[in-house]
């Protein structure tokens, strides 16, 4: 939800527009208001994972990380059982204290780690390629604001024809301010 | 240091305490206020470590250009203060990803307070502890043969060996907790980007990926978090486990005991729990961050510590019981030595440090006071390594031929790396308090009331 490049008049020349929220209320009606519009290409930006905003957004759906989690640790059980075995095999007079050349019982420990590790590296990767990051070209998003204590609802590129009615939308729900184009750049107090 | 009632302050279940933060923003400016300014206190601290580590260097340089012989080890004992350290040094490793895996996937909400900054000693215990079997070798510039890869040597390792099991556990350990740990950190290095200017925002900028806060990011960030809690949990109890069958599996007396992996990995966690009190006690009044990490934090972490006391102690007493009921005279014999022989002082003053002194914290008044907490908490670390000199030395000074009997005793090239290992690791902790949240903002702001207006809208 809320990801698409633009709203649904994509063939329009768009702006940005960004609602800025004080209240985690008045957030969550100003999405629920952007819901039953059925107004698409928007983002919600907040300074912390409330399960309120990603029940809203998502309505329970979840996030696809897991599949990466899953084929990573299923490919790292693998991994971890022919590297060791077809070592052994590669060299099968090597062979301490009389065990079979390939023996599952002590790789079970190389199994299981590299289980956990490549499990852990496709959850990483899967969190890169999903959540957009590294993403420090992107300067649509830009509002220091919101890692201090503020919410925002932003339309990185919406179309000009409705903006207007965009904006009332959007005050409407407690919006404290709504602002488009790139003019307006804010700073939180250097501590 | 401060009274009780003046640090007691902020515990998330009470929600009249005096300083429990009201705004997102407040929790911010606390914790960021103190990065990046150094005082006094600071640099002393620094200077201090920096100087035993260029120590430890020097002592190294010595072992490269003199050889193995300026160490201590020698036949019979050929795992020295090197194993024991490393050994000490994955232990402490372990607190943190209890914290910060386990008490995650438990809900526990004190560890929100401390966990950023155990994470960070776990990455560093675990980098520390690295660097000695690199010491271990000698030959370090060879340390690369460790690690799996077609070579024109055509020589691969044996992965049936619990040295190689150890090799793959710690760096699956140290490559999921470093992750786990960056991960965990992104949000709350925007945050500093955020606030900061020039040419520290840049940097910031850049190790923060773009983070934005937006709905997408939280939603998969919050999902790939548990999935790397989730694998991050089980590393705990496997690590040590594997570490304690580098033991364990050898017919060594004294080490061929099934009761090992349980028992390392209460020492692990009873000894990284001491070292987060240790390190978090000085660090809360030199940063101020009383309102999130206070005598709850460590009351908490004190009982941690009370319950694998006692795990270990029964352990102790068990290994006793089972060597004298086997009626294994190498067993028995090696067993009797460690408590009335020549390092019966080690045994000893391992069992006062681990089995008794934390008995005072039974009382909730030692429990909660500042003091108390630090000063046995130190003890503590002192026992850990104590157990392990016990565990390495005894076993392989008395082994099963009395005519290679020998003692050992470590040089001062050995105690300088020993000494070295703990500046090393206290300077990439200094370092990282100075530098990064210590404390997870992002989490702290969870336990904060969310600012909301009021129906109406």
């Amino acid at each position: 939800m809320g990801h698409a490049a633009t709203t649904v008049h994509h063939d329009e020349p768009g702006v940005r527009l960004k609602a800025v929220y004080a209240h985690l209320d008045c957030l969550l009606a100003g999405i629920a208001r952007m819901k039953a519009d059925h107004t698409e290409g928007w983002t919600v930006q907040s300074p912390l994972p409330r399960h309120e905003i990603l029940e809203a957004v998502y309505e329970g759906r979840p996030s696809p990380v897991r599949w990466w989690t899953l084929t990573g640790a299923i490919a790292g059980l693998h991994i971890g059982f022919l590297l060791p075995a077809l070592t052994a095999a590669q060299w099968p007079m090597i062979n301490p204290g009389g065990k079979p050349v390939v023996s599952l019982v002590p790789y079970a420990v190389i199994m299981f780690e590299c289980t956990i590790l490549f499990g852990s590296i496709a959850t990483l990767l899967g969190l890169m390629f999903h959540s957009g990051v590294p993403a420090m070209l992107d300067r649509s998003l830009k509002d220091p604001r919101v890692t201090d204590a503020s919410f925002t609802i932003v339309f990185p590129s919406a179309p000009r024809s409705q903006v207007e009615k965009l904006k009332a939308a959007l005050v409407a729900t407690g919006a404290i301010e709504v602002t488009t184009g790139d003019d307006a750049v804010y700073e939180v107090p250097n501590v | 240091m401060a009274s009780n009632d003046a640090i007691y302050g902020y515990d998330p279940r009470d929600p009249a305490a005096p300083n429990r933060p009201t705004t997102y923003g407040q929790v911010n400016r606390d914790i960021i206020r103190p990065l990046l300014r150094p005082t006094a206190l600071w640099l002393l601290a620094m200077a201090i470590v920096v100087g035993m580590m260029v120590w430890g260097g020097f002592a190294w340089y010595q072992q490269i250009t003199m050889g193995m012989g300026v160490a201590g080890i020698t036949h019979p004992v050929m795992w020295g203060v090197y194993i024991v350290t490393f050994v000490f040094w994955i232990g402490i490793g372990h607190a943190g990803t209890l914290i910060s895996a386990i008490l995650f996937l438990v809900y526990s909400r004190w560890r929100t307070g401390v966990y950023r900054a155990s994470e960070a000693m776990t990455v560093f215990a675990v980098m520390t502890a690295l660097l000695f079997p690199v010491l271990h070798l000698g030959r370090c510039w060879q340390a690369y043969w460790f690690f799996p890869y077609p070579n024109q040597r055509q020589l691969w390792m044996n992965f049936k060996s619990p040295l190689m099991w150890d090799v793959f556990a710690i760096s699956t350990y140290f490559t999921v907790s470093a992750v786990f740990f960056y991960v965990g950190l992104v949000p709350d290095i925007a945050i500093f980007r955020d606030h900061s200017k020039g040419l520290i925002r840049k940097v910031y900028g850049a190790m923060a990926l773009g983070w934005h806060g937006t709905d997408r990011q939280w939603h998969h960030y919050m999902a790939a978090y548990g999935f790397f809690a989730a694998f991050a949990a089980p590393l705990v109890l496997s690590v040590h486990s594997v570490v304690s069958w580098d033991f364990a599996m050898a017919p060594t007396a004294g080490w061929h005991s099934t009761i090992f992996p349980p028992y390392f990995v209460a020492g692990a966690i009873f000894s990284g729990c001491a070292m987060v009190i240790s390190l978090l006690m000085p660090m809360t009044y030199l940063f101020k961050w009383e309102p999130y990490v206070n005598l709850w934090h460590f009351e908490n972490l004190a009982k941690m510590c009370l319950l694998t006391s006692g795990i270990l102690t029964y352990a102790y007493g068990m290994e006793y019981f089972i060597a004298w009921y086997s009626q294994n005279p190498y067993e028995w014999a090696i067993f009797s030595w460690r408590a009335t022989g020549d390092y019966a002082w080690a045994f000893w003053l391992m069992v006062f440090c681990n089995c008794v002194a934390p008995l005072v914290w039974y009382s909730k008044k030692m429990r909660t006071n500042p003091w108390s907490l630090f000063i046995v908490a130190a003890i503590i670390n002192v026992g850990m390594w104590l157990e392990r000199f016990n565990i390495v030395i005894s076993s392989t000074a008395h082994n099963f031929d009395p005519q290679t009997w020998a003692l050992y005793s470590p040089t001062w090239v050995e105690v300088g790396v020993l000494i070295g290992s703990a500046g090393w690791f206290g300077t990439w902790f200094l370092l990282f308090c100075k530098t990064f949240p210590a404390v997870a903002i992002t989490e702290i702001k969870e336990m904060v009331a969310p600012p909301v207006k009021g129906a109406g809208h």
